[in-house]
């Protein structure tokens, strides 16, 4: 039976039993980054939340996506994955507001898949797909039983990308 | 950085109570009359809230959810939200329309008009009152009308006010609308930097 694992703000999920399915739930600025080693049947999402720290915030935070990569990277590696193995796909980074004169200030959305995509460029980690922007948010499941991972927007079916 | 909780004093907490008290009853005026209806306002508090954990003070992070969103500037920084779950959005549109309960089903530019002018009487009711008790001026900024996944919603106000702080101050009130037969939920928050610097004093 197949169990739903939830991924909060700022949190890491790593599993390897294919009856979990790891969800972060509505993702609106915030970017999910999943990943899946075929190999070793091993998954790993992160929920982020803000694209970098500025000085004197908690830097070891994965609430931060740099961060949360690296950490999402080394907890999978832990577990037996391997890094050049890992099939990659983000979702989320949605601009909430589009209302004239707010949606310039929160573009935390577009930063956070900006910092995401230069991340993982530096990490030589290829995207497979994303499905990023836009004004909606997205629900995010990986299955770890294939690495399946879903989006689901309001109102919309759960879709592969 | 200077963590918010080093600045609660008890004389600090008390005034922070006082303002967010009056000031939302002085906002549930401004509500109820754009409504025409008796409202009452429950549980009114200001209290220290963890960033992340403001995702589990509503409903389902899935629930289709309404938000009216305001920004404040000038001498006080920050943000307010009226939040519900959709069909009592529409309940509520009824009523600004002056239509039978039930009529409006979708939200519409006309109905999401109707809901940014009543985000925009309450905001302005409470920040009227806290202009007046502090001496600051303040302005809202025109209101957003968001409807989608409740805990999307809620990522604007944790990635705004998180950038620099792991807690935020938060008043926070229900409005009890007997027609609706439930909460909406109407929070202030006000921008970490400005609480510090007027603590401070």
């Amino acid at each position: 039976m197949e169990t739903s694992v939830g991924v909060g703000l700022g949190e890491i999920a790593v599993s390897q039993n294919c009856e979990e399915i790891l969800v972060a739930f509505g993702l609106g600025s915030c970017v999910g980054i999943g990943a899946y080693d075929p190999v070793k049947g091993i998954a790993g999402l992160l929920h982020a939340v803000l694209p970098e720290p500025l000085n004197g915030s908690d830097l070891s935070s994965t609430k931060y996506v740099g961060n949360g990569i690296y950490k999402l990277f080394e907890e999978m590696i832990s577990k037996g994955a391997v890094k050049e193995r890992l099939i990659i796909r983000i979702a989320g980074g949605a601009n909430m507001l589009t209302s004239p004169g707010l949606s310039k200030t929160f573009d935390i959305g577009t930063r956070n898949i900006a910092m995401a995509l230069k991340v993982l460029e530096n990490q030589r980690m290829k995207i497979v797909s994303q499905n990023v922007g836009g004004n909606t948010g997205r629900t995010f499941r990986i299955y770890v039983a294939d690495g399946k991972m879903t989006i689901r927007m309001i109102g919309e079916k759960e879709t592969v990308f | 950085m200077t963590e918010l909780r080093s600045i609660f004093t008890d004389e600090f907490v008390n005034l922070l109570t006082k303002i967010s008290k009056e000031g939302i009853e002085n906002a549930s005026k401004g509500f109820a009359g754009m409504l025409g209806k008796e409202l009452t306002v429950k549980s009114s508090s200001a209290k220290l809230v963890k960033l992340l954990d403001i995702p589990k003070m509503l409903g389902g992070p899935e629930d289709e959810t309404v938000a009216i969103y305001l920004k404040t500037e000038g001498g006080i920084a920050g943000q307010m939200m009226l939040v519900m779950p959709c069909e009592k959005a529409f309940g509520l549109v009824d009523m600004i329309m002056g239509e039978p309960i039930g009529t409006t089903t979708v939200l519409g530019k006309m109905e999401k008009s109707a809901l940014q002018e009543l985000g925009n009487i309450t905001g302005t009711y409470f920040l009227n009152y806290v202009s007046d008790n502090t001496g600051r001026s303040v302005r809202p900024t025109p209101p957003a009308v968001m409807v989608d996944m409740c805990a999307a919603i809620l990522d604007i106000v944790i990635a705004t006010a998180g950038i620099e702080n792991e807690e935020v101050l938060m008043f926070d009130a229900e409005f009890v609308q007997g027609d609706l037969c439930t909460e909406i939920q109407f929070w202030v928050i006000p921008d970490p930097q400005t609480i510090l610097a007027y603590g401070a004093k």
